[in-house]
């Protein structure tokens, strides 16, 4: 509940297994963030219950130092603003505060620093301060600083907003080497085309905060009604010099 | 058929001739602020003598320079003092005449501001030099002010110095490492990635408003808007803070804020802490035994 009496996710049932790739849909503000930030631990629900991992995730659970350290070392949360998530002097601090924070040794966090900045080429970057990069680079950043920790779970809140093309074709390769390794992957998005090319799974929420579909994508995307419905298409009509026809947008960057 | 919301205006903007509106004045102020940031990490990153230096050492040089240049009496010794700041900044790759305005600029206007009253008979008395009516401005008064000026132009330029040649990143850790707590440094670094952030959002809220705007309005409308956009700037930094603390936790914050990196202070540093130990310790003997007060 947002407050008393605002709903925002109203009757989820949601069981996701370890290595499933799912993508949250669902138009602006039907509760997307607010799911994958309850998944995270950050926000609790006001009824029911949320369990990961064997345990039951509450406030109270997660003040136990050992649990939130073991839950915080499986889940990695790219939030959808990279400006939020970056809040350390320079990158190399960026990508080092996860690890340190779970009381590594900083000669393995400079090993594991090295190893993901090389494999998002990002390098150059890691002296620089986070406010001076580019959109893209805080995007590429922000994801580098949840992958030195490793997570087998990874959360990733609208991670194709304001990306331009080549890094979000860069992003999606960098989901299927995700799926390859065997990682969980949740992503909340109101991009179909990005969702339907990283996941093998759909969980569509309607602007009532609840699930409406949970399925394969191409079942779902087939469903031009409930998509209708939950205001993730709309009817488009324009005209080819004289002749005039309508066809489904869908919200995002397609065209079908 | 067009929809008449979508139809375009005959009629030009017109602005007052020669008017810069308060939003056009505020935003390019803000770009100013940026730019100014980013000019000094670009000099921070520059091969010069001071910036080479461990920020700790730089840090604690640049102080005893500064306390030093309290202490010190004599108008030569203090002008040695401000030439001495203009060396470094040239030794640093920093524009000498950029460096000069932007001291002078605060010296000149605090120094003056301040030192004025002593200037006149009334504080200072003695032989008058120049009088304006009522107001006497005597020769020990002059001496007084030109001394005042002087020791805020060099402690200015040295203050100066650090922050130009010193990445905000690297001050910060070296406040960590002098032993400020970590959650004052961190609070430091926040604050200032924030108000970056804050000032690209104000900026553009200005343009924003500039681009629907067909006169620079008046000054009761421009106050009207800057007082509710501040609010507005008030509740969004807020939210931000919330996130931003989410974000901390959901990367498992403990309350601490380690660090990589490791300062350690070379060979170089160390002579440079000692050659100011000595260069301070001449100035003040120079002070006191050529020229006694």
């Amino acid at each position: 509940m947002y407050g008393s009496d605002m709903c925002a996710l109203d009757r989820i049932d949601l069981t996701i297994e370890p290595g499933e790739h799912v993508a949250v849909v669902g138009a602006n503000g039907s509760g997307k963030s607010t799911l994958l930030k309850m998944l995270d631990g950050l926000v609790f629900c006001s009824s029911g219950a949320i369990a990961a991992f064997g345990h039951t995730l509450t406030e109270d659970s997660l003040e136990e130092p050992a649990l939130r350290r073991e839950f915080r070392s499986r889940v990695g949360f790219v939030f959808q603003d990279a400006d939020v998530q970056l809040f350390c002097n320079t990158v190399l601090d960026e990508l080092a505060f996860g690890p340190l924070q779970l009381g590594m040794e900083p000669d393995e966090v400079r090993a594991r620093v090295a190893e993901v900045a090389a494999a998002l080429r990002i390098e150059k970057l890691l002296d620089r301060a986070p406010y001076t990069l580019s959109g893209g680079e805080k995007k590429r950043v922000a994801i580098a600083s949840v992958l030195t920790m490793r997570p087998q779970v990874l959360l990733l809140d609208e991670p194709t907003n304001a990306l331009d093309p080549r890094s979000q074709v860069w992003l999606l390769d960098v989901l299927r080497e995700w799926k390859a390794a065997g990682r969980t992957v949740i992503i909340a998005t109101h991009d179909l085309t990005a969702a339907a090319e990283s996941c093998e799974r759909m969980v569509v929420l309607s602007e009532e905060h609840r699930v409406v579909a949970d399925g394969a994508p191409e079942d779902v995307l087939s469903q031009r009604a409930l998509l209708l419905s939950v205001n993730l298409i709309h009817e488009h009509e324009h005209r080819h010099g004289g002749i005039g026809h309508t066809h489904d947008h869908a919200h995002g960057h397609t065209h079908g | 058929m067009i929809p008449a919301v979508a139809h375009i205006g005959d009629a030009a903007p017109r602005r007052r001739a020669g008017a810069r509106s308060v939003a056009r004045r505020t935003a390019d102020a803000i770009a100013g602020a940026v730019g100014e940031v980013l000019e000094n990490d670009r000099l921070a990153s520059l091969p010069g003598l001071m910036q080479r230096l461990d920020p700790r050492m730089k840090a604690v040089s640049i102080v005893l320079l500064a306390v030093v240049t309290s202490f010190v009496h004599s108008i030569p010794m203090l002008l040695v003092l401000v030439v001495a700041t203009m060396l470094l900044a040239a030794a640093s790759h920093v524009s000498v005449g950029s460096f000069a305005r932007k001291v002078w600029a605060s010296a000149g206007f605090f120094g003056v501001l301040l030192s004025a009253p002593a200037a006149t008979a009334w504080i200072t008395p003695g032989p008058v030099v120049v009088a304006l009516g009522p107001l006497s401005i005597t020769a020990p008064g002059l001496l007084v002010a030109g001394r005042l000026i002087l020791r805020v132009a060099a402690g200015a330029g040295f203050g100066l110095l650090v922050v130009w040649t010193t990445r905000w990143s690297d001050l910060l850790r070296a406040l960590g490492a002098m032993g400020v707590p970590d959650l004052v440094v961190a609070t430091l670094a926040m604050t200032q990635k924030q108000i970056m952030s804050l000032l690209r959002t104000v900026e553009n809220m200005h343009l924003a408003r500039e681009s629907r705007m067909l006169s620079a309005g008046s000054a009761r409308e421009n106050r009207g808007w800057v007082v509710e956009r501040m609010a507005f700037v008030a509740r969004r930094s807020m939210k931000t803070a919330d996130d931003v603390y989410d974000a901390m936790l959901a990367r498992g914050f403990t309350g601490a804020m380690p660090s990589l990196v490791d300062l350690r202070a070379s060979d170089r540093d160390w002579l440079w802490l000692a050659a100011t130990v000595v260069a301070c310790t001449f100035v003040l003997l120079i002070d006191r035994m050529v020229f006694p007060l």
